[in-house]
């Protein structure tokens, strides 16, 4: 904490102004030398003192703009991370990416064609090459560490206002909660995986993807990632790709290496599924709540207990909202293993312990 | 951890904040954390530019700006450290995240249908907001009562579940039984049963919050087990005709039913869906994440709370008659006409007459009468003095819901169970 020197809030948010507004910023110097006359070193090195502002304008340096093409509602620019002295860029996937010309403007005004390097489609990120020397650059080995209620910063190419040689977008909020979830883009289930890191800073906006996260000594704790819509809320969420994620993925580590393969498949194939013995009340549809209408005599389902009127809350840790989550969750047990099952009977809650059968056990 | 108490003590007189064993300062340490803003952050409410996301960047901007205008006045006092403000963050909502549960539907339909129309009669409003779905995840409320009370927005009952469970945070479920809700406000009561000693939040008087106070909300509608933490200021403190006050933190269907909590750890009030037009279900939802949000303070919520918990269902209260738009000359609102069968006819208040009061309080305009109007509700017993031909009469009126009544969706029934049809 020491090298804060103590800053004060109200100077600190004033000088957000500054950057937000664009008052006051020196123009963005152009060349090597003069940039280097500008560079700022994050906190804890030499200076030990990084104030607000220093942090943002760290992290404006080191932050480019995409173009590409759009088509109707996906636009057509983003944002992208300097991560290497030799012009790798890090950004979201985006229609952008498909384009014949991808470009990057660099911080300071320099224009280059952009190569793509490979793809991830775990995180939904690209890594991108360009011809250039990049001296500023953000160091994914240097890891910032962040809890729930810090203080973050968003530098981006939101809607992309910033033009010519303005610096980007700063947007400030805190670090919500690091969490994985279910996330769509439009009606497609997504391919994310891993942990989110949700802040409330409003960073799902077009042309912000591929933005940087930053603590405020300027170290970088994410990406912004593509425009997802969280299943849970219906809304869009406001999340980064977190740093720690980013570098296994510049460093090369294959998605595939990452994940160990899958032990079983998500669903047995068909013939193989567990045989439970319930049927489920669907009168009303699909999307009603799902009460057992009938317990095959002597099924695992009577075994353990369930009856007729019962409602299934829970199958294992999923909850099971109505009768097709009920079905899909049912279709995922395996013969012989134990689940936990809760249910409504009554006013009451019931937990009790379900052995599914195998389909053969079924009676005919 | 000593200043983030006695940044905690940010309400307190400045003495109180000293550091114990030190010298007093010449200049004391002022935590009030928010002071930077408090003074300027009435004119956020302002920017009400387009209900559309980055409204929150407007009002931030413009927030920055001003403090910048103002930053040399201010560099004189010494302010809480931003890392302390995040502490305090984290120690504020570790204090309400006892009493913070996840709250399970199961079934449930989306909108009813609209009600079939009425023969000659105008095509019936659906009471719908135009939003997109809500969410299939769990949602959020705050246990208010230690005997299983929890109190959360109607919102996370728009698809009017069959059956509701809770969970609370020691990871137990429970049946809850949905009893009343007050349309006014968007707030509803859950009762659990076979609970005892709940920890049930302290709560944040009305009389102390400051336009420009810290406030963090906190909800579980992402899912897992930890809540999403947003963080902002009070922007306003009178919306609603005073029933809901107004944040900039990110309020959304992740926190709907949450708790908005001051830095002490008490609650402000609860995160709702609330628009100006008021009325259909779930309007206000498509000001999410957007800077504007509001929440019902639960400190002068008490009566109602009451009522919620007895089933009652609370809805705008309507006197009945068609007013002319602005003012009377000299004041007061004239009544064009007056409603069939309506709760000011009974009072024998006809057309022409001039409304010059509601209870003490004087009617300005039309805008006075709907926001005095608006502090009751539906039964509520409201004084209205008005003039015919110069004499002033004071006539007592119970409102009522209007004839705007729709078919009210079926009630919730927890322990509903399907019909008697077998399936073939």
């Amino acid at each position: 904490m020491s090298h804060w020197n103590s800053p004060n809030l109200g100077r600190m948010m004033a000088t957000v102004a500054v950057v937000i507004g664009g008052t006051g910023v020196p123009p963005v110097a152009h060349g090597q030398d003069a940039r280097a006359t500008r560079e700022l070193k994050p906190a804890g090195e030499a200076t030990g003192t990084l104030a607000f502002r220093d942090a943002m304008d760290y992290a404006q340096k080191r932050c480019v703009r995409l173009y590409g093409g759009g088509a109707g509602r996906e636009h057509g620019y983003a944002t992208g991370l300097l991560v290497s002295p030799d012009g790798l860029i890090l950004t979201a996937q985006g229609i952008y990416l498909g384009s014949d010309s991808l470009r990057a403007v660099l911080p300071d005004g320099r224009r280059f064609e952009a190569k793509e390097v490979r793809r991830s489609e775990k995180l939904q990120a690209a890594l991108l090459q360009v011809e250039a020397k990049t001296p500023l650059y953000f160091n994914l080995a240097d890891e910032a560490r962040v809890e729930q209620g810090d203080w973050v910063f968003a530098v981006s190419n939101t809607f992309n206002v910033a033009a010519a040689n303005e610096p980007l977008s700063v947007c400030l909020g805190v670090v919500s909660l690091r969490a994985e979830m279910e996330a769509r883009h439009r009606k497609q289930d997504v391919p994310y995986e891993g942990e989110m890191l949700l802040v409330d800073a409003i960073t799902s906006n077009p042309g912000s993807p591929g933005g940087a996260v930053c603590t405020l000594d300027g170290k970088l704790v994410g990406m912004i990632g593509k425009l997802f819509q969280s299943v849970n809320t219906r809304t869009r969420i406001n999340y980064a790709v977190p740093a720690d994620m980013l570098r296994r993925f510049v460093e090369g580590k294959d998605d595939k290496e990452e994940t160990p393969p899958p032990v079983e498949p998500a669903e047995p194939p068909p013939g193989q599924g567990a045989y439970v013995g319930i049927r489920l009340f669907k009168l009303s549809g699909e999307k009603a709540p799902a009460f057992v209408d009938a317990v095959a005599p002597g099924s695992p389902a009577q075994a353990a207990g369930i009856r007729k009127d019962d409602l299934l809350l829970t199958i294992g840790q999923e909850v099971v909202r109505n009768c097709r989550e009920c079905d899909e969750a049912l279709a995922r047990l395996r013969p012989g293993q134990e689940v936990k099952v809760m249910l409504k009977r009554g006013m009451t809650i019931q937990s009790l312990m379900l052995t599914p059968a195998a389909q053969s056990e079924k009676p005919k | 951890m000593r200043q983030v108490e006695s940044l905690l003590l940010c309400c307190v007189p400045r003495a109180a904040c000293r550091v114990p064993g030190k010298e007093p300062n010449p200049a004391p340490v002022r935590a009030r954390v928010p002071s930077p803003f408090s003074r300027i952050t009435h004119h956020a409410p302002r920017i009400f530019r387009s209900p559309a996301r980055g409204t929150r960047h407007a009002a931030r901007n413009a927030l920055f700006v001003l403090c910048a205008l103002l930053a040399p006045a201010l560099a004189a006092e010494e302010e809480a450290h931003p890392r302390l403000v995040s502490k305090a963050f984290r120690a504020a909502a570790a204090k309400v995240l006892p009493s913070l549960v996840t709250i399970e539907s199961y079934g449930g339909v989306l909108a009813p249908p609209p009600p079939p129309k009425a023969k000659g009669g105008p095509m019936p409003r659906r009471r719908m907001a135009p939003v997109s779905k809500p969410g299939e995840g769990p949602t959020t409320g705050v246990v208010i009562s230690p005997d299983g009370f929890i109190v959360t927005s109607t919102f996370n009952f728009l698809r009017q579940p069959p059956v509701i469970t809770v969970v609370l945070r020691d990871g137990s479920r429970h049946v809850a039984k949905l009893c009343g809700r007050d349309e006014t406000r968007g707030l509803c009561v859950l009762k659990i049963e076979g609970v005892k000693d709940l920890p049930v939040p302290a709560v944040a008087p009305r009389g102390g919050l400051k336009v420009g106070q810290w406030v963090v909300s906190m909800g579980v509608g992402y899912g897992g087990d930890a809540p999403a933490l947003s963080a902002g200021i009070v922007s306003a403190l009178e919306r609603f005709s005073g029933k809901a006050i107004q944040t900039d933190a990110n309020l959304s269907p992740a926190n709907y039913g949450g708790p908005l909590v001051d830095v002490e750890g008490r609650v402000v009030g609860i995160a709702v869906p609330l628009a100006p037009g008021g009325g259909a279900a779930g309007e206000g939802v498509q000001w999410y994440d957007s800077g504007i949000g509001f929440a019902v303070p639960l400190s002068d919520a008490e009566p109602v709370l009451a009522r919620l918990k007895k089933g009652d269902v609370l809805r705008p209260g309507k006197l009945g008659i068609m007013p002319q738009p602005g003012a009377a000359p000299g004041g007061g609102v004239t009544v064009q006409d007056v409603q069939k069968g309506s709760p000011a006819q009974k009072a024998g208040i006809q057309a022409k007459d001039i409304v010059l009061a509601i209870g003490d309080k004087a009617v300005r305009d039309l805008l006075a009468l709907r926001s005095l109007l608006g502090r009751h509700v539906a039964g509520d017993t409201v004084s209205v003095k008005f003039k015919r031909d110069k004499e002033e009469k004071t006539v007592s009126v119970t409102l009522d819901a209007g004839e705007e009544q729709f078919p009210q969706p079926t009630p919730l029934i927890p322990d509903h169970h399907p019909p008697a049809p077998k399936q073939p």
